[in-house]
């Protein structure tokens, strides 16, 4: 089970509806055998705000089940947010949060 | 009689100490400089799935990887590639002077220069571990002596030690 960062609260009254241009998305962090794991719990507190506690919860699920769902929000959001990880030599990416 | 080693990477009152000796400044300098060349002469690629230089995979990875979203990704590779290109070299350029093997004294970074110096880090560490094609349980002591890529491993292993102490200073 992944750790997401927030309580996602979305109103769907239509869960029929494919294409939503405001279905919220997901970024998320992969493993990988390079990046270093104190290096990797820095870059999410710094990115994120995220305390100590939270961002080494979040590095261990990367390193333990190969991912972790690490922020959320509209598509311009999360293309930021992954931007800011990419810029770090993480490995994210986002996709729609209807998995 | 033993010598107190101290760490690589120390905080300061105003900023952070690179405990380096200068061998070891000019070698991380020179390896910054092949990461700006590498930078540099990666040209824009035209529209397409994937980073087209293998060395530079993990420098610019796919934002999404849904087969539902593969015109996404390949406008966002579009658009952001040369973004990351221009964000990465400003990076170097901060640090680059400072880092100059010129001075014997140990040199200090500022906060903003320190996050550039761990990106940067980073950057050739993702590209040599890349190359190495290093796994989770890497370790230098499963290398010989007489493997041909034994110096790089070493290196490797070397900028791990130095990102592994910035971390520790800036966290501390």
């Amino acid at each position: 089970m992944s750790i997401t960062t927030a309580p996602l609260v979305v109103d769907r009254p239509d869960q029929d509806e494919t294409v939503e241009p405001d279905i919220p998305w997901i970024v998320l962090v992969w493993n990988d055998p390079i990046n270093l794991m104190s290096y990797v719990t820095m870059v999410f507190q710094k990115l994120f705000g995220y305390s100590l506690e939270k961002a080494t919860i979040l590095m261990m699920d990367v390193h333990e089940k190969g991912r972790a769902v690490v922020s959320n929000g509209t598509r311009e959001k999360a293309e930021l947010d992954v931007f800011r990880l990419h810029e770090h030599g993480l490995w994210a990416t986002m996709q729609r949060d209807d998995a | 009689m033993a010598r107190l080693t101290k760490p690589p990477v120390q905080r300061t009152r105003r900023g952070f100490r690179i405990n380096l000796d200068i061998e070891e400044r000019d070698l991380i300098h020179r390896l910054l400089g092949e990461l700006r060349t590498l930078l540099t002469e990666s040209a824009a690629p035209e529209s397409r799935v994937g980073e087209p230089d293998d060395r530079l995979r993990r420098l610019f990875p796919s934002a999404y990887n849904q087969p539902a979203d593969r015109e996404l990704d390949i406008e966002f590779r579009r658009l952001m590639r040369n973004e990351l290109i221009t964000s990465r070299l400003a990076g170097l350029d901060l640090i680059s002077d400072s880092l100059a093997p010129t001075d014997p004294a140990a040199p200090e970074l500022t906060e903003t220069q320190m996050v550039a110096f761990l990106q940067a880090l980073n950057g050739v560490r993702l590209v040599l571990g890349t190359m190495l094609d290093v796994s989770e349980e890497h370790d230098i002591d499963d290398v010989g002596a007489d493997d041909p890529l034994v110096g790089e491993y070493h290196l490797y292993d070397f900028l791990s030690w130095v990102l592994d102490s910035s971390v520790r200073a800036v966290q501390s």
